[in-house]
């Protein structure tokens, strides 16, 4: 049970080499379940393995709970990891397994037993205590590898990637699993991942990296509603925010965003946001979640309206993803199933103004909110 | 559906004619494939003779070893005799040569396997300047000719002699100096040092293949290097150890040049330097030799048969040592 | 590893370095040291025992241009035919069912000590052709029985007659019958390294072949060959430092007599048997000379492997 604290953290890995991690800082507080989210080489699990000590800091410091850990070896920091490949001992039984951490600090057999057994129950791998790993399946083998972290009782649980090896199916439902574990344990969790709709759906909130720098922290929600830059907004959410290019019109008291493909009004009450931009581009950001059919848009919506061509539709029973072309620019839209847009046909889309965002075209950063 | 039964001869011989074709096409294949197997089953016959030339002659009496070829022992009237090896054993004493070659090999070999291992850890997962040109150099060892290390290693020898001369010449159970020339310690010294850069080459690449998730999280569980070694990379490592313990075996145990610069005792002679004075002595009498050569080989094809998977798998797995 | 004291590192090396130092270094250093020095390494010489090396003042009591042109006869053909049969044998054996079998009976001789194998060739070499196996064959087959290991006759062939006449001639049939039973030691090793190779060339390509039209011969030549030589480096880089050292094999079966001396029994001869340090040593300086092109190629393989792990 602890906070972790990163302070403005760096790490080069040679001497020629880029930063792989630059001037990262974030602090965690107690039973936070945190996740770090970014494409590969974005230096999440540098980060983790920094915190988890198998990696040395070039500059900046670590916290776990008041302690300063930059040069305590990584067994004496109090943290449990789960690697990617679970990484079982090949040649000892899934109780040795779990044992193992324990009998090397010299605790008592009886107690040793106790925590393994506890741990096995909870993960509901009691039956298979005296087998080896190569005669598990490969969600039993995680299984294995979160049981040796819980019995180690560690201040921080550390996951690397942990579902990216499953398939589908088992991804889903060991999700839930783990988010019922962090409950359970009241135990801070760190998770690194490259799946954003793992981050959303199991993190109390959510750190972006690219590229080694942190992008945003924030609730999952904060981050869906207002992504601080361009990269946020087009790496949360699933299908992906529509980007256009558009330069700012500001003619007889409205406020416009023309692209090359059309135009819409801004709403009123962010007209102020938008006011230095005038005659500048910037760039709009609507999410396809946000596009509807203008036959079956939802009453109230306050909308600018699109004409464009569908180009693919996929039907998905729920909802319908529409893949749309206005002028050689494709973009996407989540809408009613019972839309009638076919493709090669031409349809007109509503777009909902209040949940359009804007971005600074040179700066990439959210304009306002 | 029943089958018609052919209404003109003609339909009979058709019917005939494929079940000769495949009885034929079976005959030709073997005749194609003879010349194949008479040239695999020759060279490996001819491969084994001379082995099987010493075996039989060992049992023969020594008068008809020398008056007649050896393939007339497998026919009638059957001539064999244990005597040869009684007088091997005995009087020439083989036994103790076999004894001492079993004092020379054994420690030798686990030697180089502990010395080696811990040289191959800290090559493969520690991190510690000069690793790769350090590596290399111990590899590159590898083809230095004995030659140029025994004149300097006996010279040093004879000197450890006199520094440690007060420690008497009589050690207990072993018998003779524990340092210097004639000593066991001293060959197991320069067995295992002579042994090393292939045994580093071979566990090194081995332990390097291990998952580094492995180690870290053996880290992370707390074990130290020690702990790590022991309970997990050594464990992990036996293929290649067994591999690795066979090549030393053999090595040293067929060693010739070795023991006869730093060993000269006849006392503590393994059976390469009892053999080779037999040959000079007893030239000709073949029904001794052979047996002594026999029994200096049997213990080593009895290791090669029972583990000669790890053989192969160790010569597949670097280059083979002088 | 975060918390791993810097020295930690060199005491697992230590061991390993310090007899490494004894045993391997530090003597390399000393005999090259000694070559330049008189006979009881006292008084230093210069070039004098090189120059006696290639001078072969005295070829009666050591004659060293033997010892030399048969190492090098030895380096070429013993390399050249035990890479040929092993590879003749892992082509024939990868066609039969009991291949392991085969190969196992060819594999046997590694087993065992050259001391044992002299002594098995002694015997079979004998002349005496009621004993010696190779004459009775050959008798048995109208010819005449042989002094194996004692003739230095050479066949009449235009090769060996074209030598300047003041140089020994290494192709001697005892030459070769020594070669053979090195050959026959060491093929099991180059069947084993070059049968795993076979298996490493997809067999697709050799269906392609087959259907492209090409008979076995010329896939043997053009496809298996070629895909092959980075194993037959392998195992020929490992022969020539074998024939290098060649050392108990002749020792046992001539002592070197008969013009039979390789660089490694003249050394022991100069060293042990007449005591001079200095002559022996250089011997041992220019076996090292011709072994360190081998370990070039051995490291550069070996770095080669490195960048791709």
């Amino acid at each position: 049970m602890a906070t972790v604290t990163f302070e403005r953290v760096t790490k080069r890995f040679s001497q020629d080499s880029p930063l792989a991690v630059t001037d990262f800082s974030l602090e965690i507080p107690d039973k936070e379940f945190l996740v770090l989210v970014g494409p590969s080489g974005s230096g999440k699990s540098t980060v983790l393995r920094l915190l988890a000590g198998l990696e040395e800091i070039t500059e900046g410091k670590i916290f776990i709970g008041e302690r300063l850990v930059n040069n305590i070896a990584a067994k004496d920091r109090d943290i449990a990891m789960v690697f990617q490949s679970y990484a079982p001992y090949p040649h000892m039984s899934v109780y040795d397994n779990l044992a193992f951490g324990l009998s090397l600090r010299n605790v008592a057999k009886e107690e040793i037993r106790g925590r393994v057994e506890d741990a096995a129950q909870i993960l509901g791998i009691k039956e298979l205590l005296k087998r080896k790993p190569r005669a598990l399946s490969g969600g039993q083998r995680q299984r294995v590898a979160l049981g040796r972290a819980i019995v180690r009782d560690p201040a921080v649980f550390l996951l690397d990637e942990p579902l990216s090896n499953l398939d589908a199916k088992l991804r889903v439902q060991t999700r839930a699993e783990i988010s019922k574990l962090h409950q359970r344990l009241g135990t801070t969790f760190m998770y690194v991942t490259h799946d954003q709709v793992e981050a959303m759906t199991m993190a109390t909130r959510i750190a972006v990296l690219d590229r080694g720098l942190l992008q945003q922290v924030g609730t999952p929600q904060e981050l869906y509603e207002r992504p601080r830059n361009i990269f946020v907004a087009g790496f949360i959410g699933s299908p992906a925010m529509n980007f256009f290019d558009a330069s700012v019109n500001g003619s007889g008291g409205g406020m416009e965003l023309e692209t090359k493909q059309f135009t819409v009004p801004f709403p009123d009450k962010r007209k102020k946001e938008l006011a230095p931009y005038i005659g500048k581009t910037v760039v709009l950001g609507i999410r396809p979640e946000n596009i509807h059919d203008r036959e079956f848009q939802p009453g109230g919506l306050r909308a600018g309206y699109v004409k464009a061509t569908v180009d693919v539709t996929e039907m998905m029973g729920n909802e319908a993803i529409l893949y749309l072309l206005v002028d050689d620019k494709q973009f996407l839209a989540r809408v009613d199933p019972r839309t009638r847009a076919r493709p090669g046909q031409p349809l007109e889309l509503a777009l909902d103004l209040d949940a359009m965002h804007a971005f600074d075209g040179e700066t990439q950063l959210a304009i306002g909110g | 559906m029943a089958r018609r039964e052919p209404s003109t001869a003609g339909e009979a011989a058709a019917g005939a004619a494929p079940r000769a074709a495949r009885l034929g096409e079976a005959l030709n294949r073997l005749a194609r494939r003879l010349p194949l197997h008479v040239s695999v089953i020759g060279l490996a016959a001819i491969w084994s003779i001379p082995t099987i030339a010493l075996l039989v002659s060992s049992f023969r009496d020594p008068g008809l070893v020398v008056t007649s070829g050896w393939w007339n022992a497998v026919k009638d009237p059957f001539e064999f005799t244990f005597g040869n090896y009684e007088t091997v054993l005995e009087r020439q004493g083989m036994a103790r040569s076999f004894v001492n070659s079993l004092i020379i090999t054994v420690p030798s070999t686990m030697l180089v396997i502990l010395v080696a291992a811990m040289a191959a850890y800290a090559f493969a997962w520690m991190k510690f300047p000069f690793r790769n040109a350090l590596f290399l150099v111990v590899v590159g060892l590898l083809v230095v000719p004995l030659q140029m290390t025994l004149i300097p290693v006996l010279q040093l020898y004879v000197n450890l002699n006199d520094w440690f001369g007060f420690l008497g010449n009589d050690m207990p159970l072993l018998g003779g100096r524990l340092f210097g020339t004639n000593s066991y310690a001293g060959i197991w010294a320069a067995h295992t040092a002579f042994g090393l850069p292939f045994a580093v080459y071979l566990l090194r690449n081995f332990f390097g293949g291990l998952p580094r998730d492995l180690f870290e999280s053996a880290y992370l569980d707390g074990a130290s290097d020690l702990r790590v070694f022991f309970r997990i990379v050594l464990p992990l490592s036996m293929p290649a150890i067994a591999a690795l313990a066979i090549f030393q075996f053999l090595w040293v145990w067929n060693d010739l040049l070795i023991a006869l610069i730093l060993l000269g005792d006849p006392d503590r002679a393994p059976m390469t330097l009892t053999i080779t004075n037999l040959v000079s002595s007893f030239g000709t009498a073949y029904q001794l030799l052979t047996a002594a050569a026999f029994i200096s080989m049997a213990l080593p094809l009895l290791v090669f048969f029972a583990l000669q998977r790890y053989f192969v798998q160790g010569i597949l797995a670097g280059a083979v040592k002088g | 590893m975060i918390g791993r004291r810097w020295f930690v590192p060199w005491l697992w090396l230590a061991p390993a370095l310090v007899l490494l130092g004894i045993f391997l270094v530090y003597p390399t250093v000393d005999t090259i040291r000694r070559s330049f020095q008189d006979e009881k390494s006292h008084g230093f010489v210069g070039l004098d025992n090189y120059r006696f090396i290639v001078d072969n003042p005295q070829p009666l009591v050591s004659d060293t241009h033997v010892a030399l042109l048969n190492n090098l006869m030895w380096l070429t053909v013993f390399t050249a035919i035990t890479v040929a049969l092993g590879l003749i044998i892992a082509v024939l054996t990868a066609r039969v069912r009991y291949e392991a079998v085969a190969k196992s009976a060819i594999f046997i001789p590694m087993a065992i000590s050259f001391v044992a194998a002299a002594v098995i060739w002694k015997f079979m070499y004998e002349f005496n052709s009621d004993i010696g196996t190779v004459n009775a064959v050959v008798t048995s087959a109208g010819g005449d029985a042989t002094r194996w290991l004692q003739d230095t006759g050479a066949p009449q062939t235009p090769i060996t007659d074209a030598g300047p006449d003041t140089l020994p001639n290494p192709i001697q049939v005892n030459n070769f019958a020594l070669v053979f039973v090195g050959v026959w030691m060491w093929t099991g090793f180059a069947v084993v390294v070059l049968s795993a190779g076979l298996k490493g060339i997809s067999t697709e390509i050799l269906e392609a072949a087959r259907v492209d039209g090409a008979n076995e011969w010329q896939i043997f030549w053009r496809i298996i060959i070629p895909n092959l030589s980075p194993t037959i480096v392998v195992v020929a880089t490992t022969l020539v430092i074998q024939a290098l050292k060649k050392f108990d094999l002749v020792w046992v079966m001539t002592a070197g007599r008969f013009e039979t001396d390789v660089v490694a029994t003249l050394f022991f001869k100069e060293f042990f048997l007449r005591g001079d340090f200095g002559v022996g040593a250089a011997l041992a300086v220019v076996l090292l000379l011709w072994v360190v092109p081998v370990m070039v190629i051995s490291i550069r393989r070996f770095q080669f492997q490195e960048e791709t792990r």
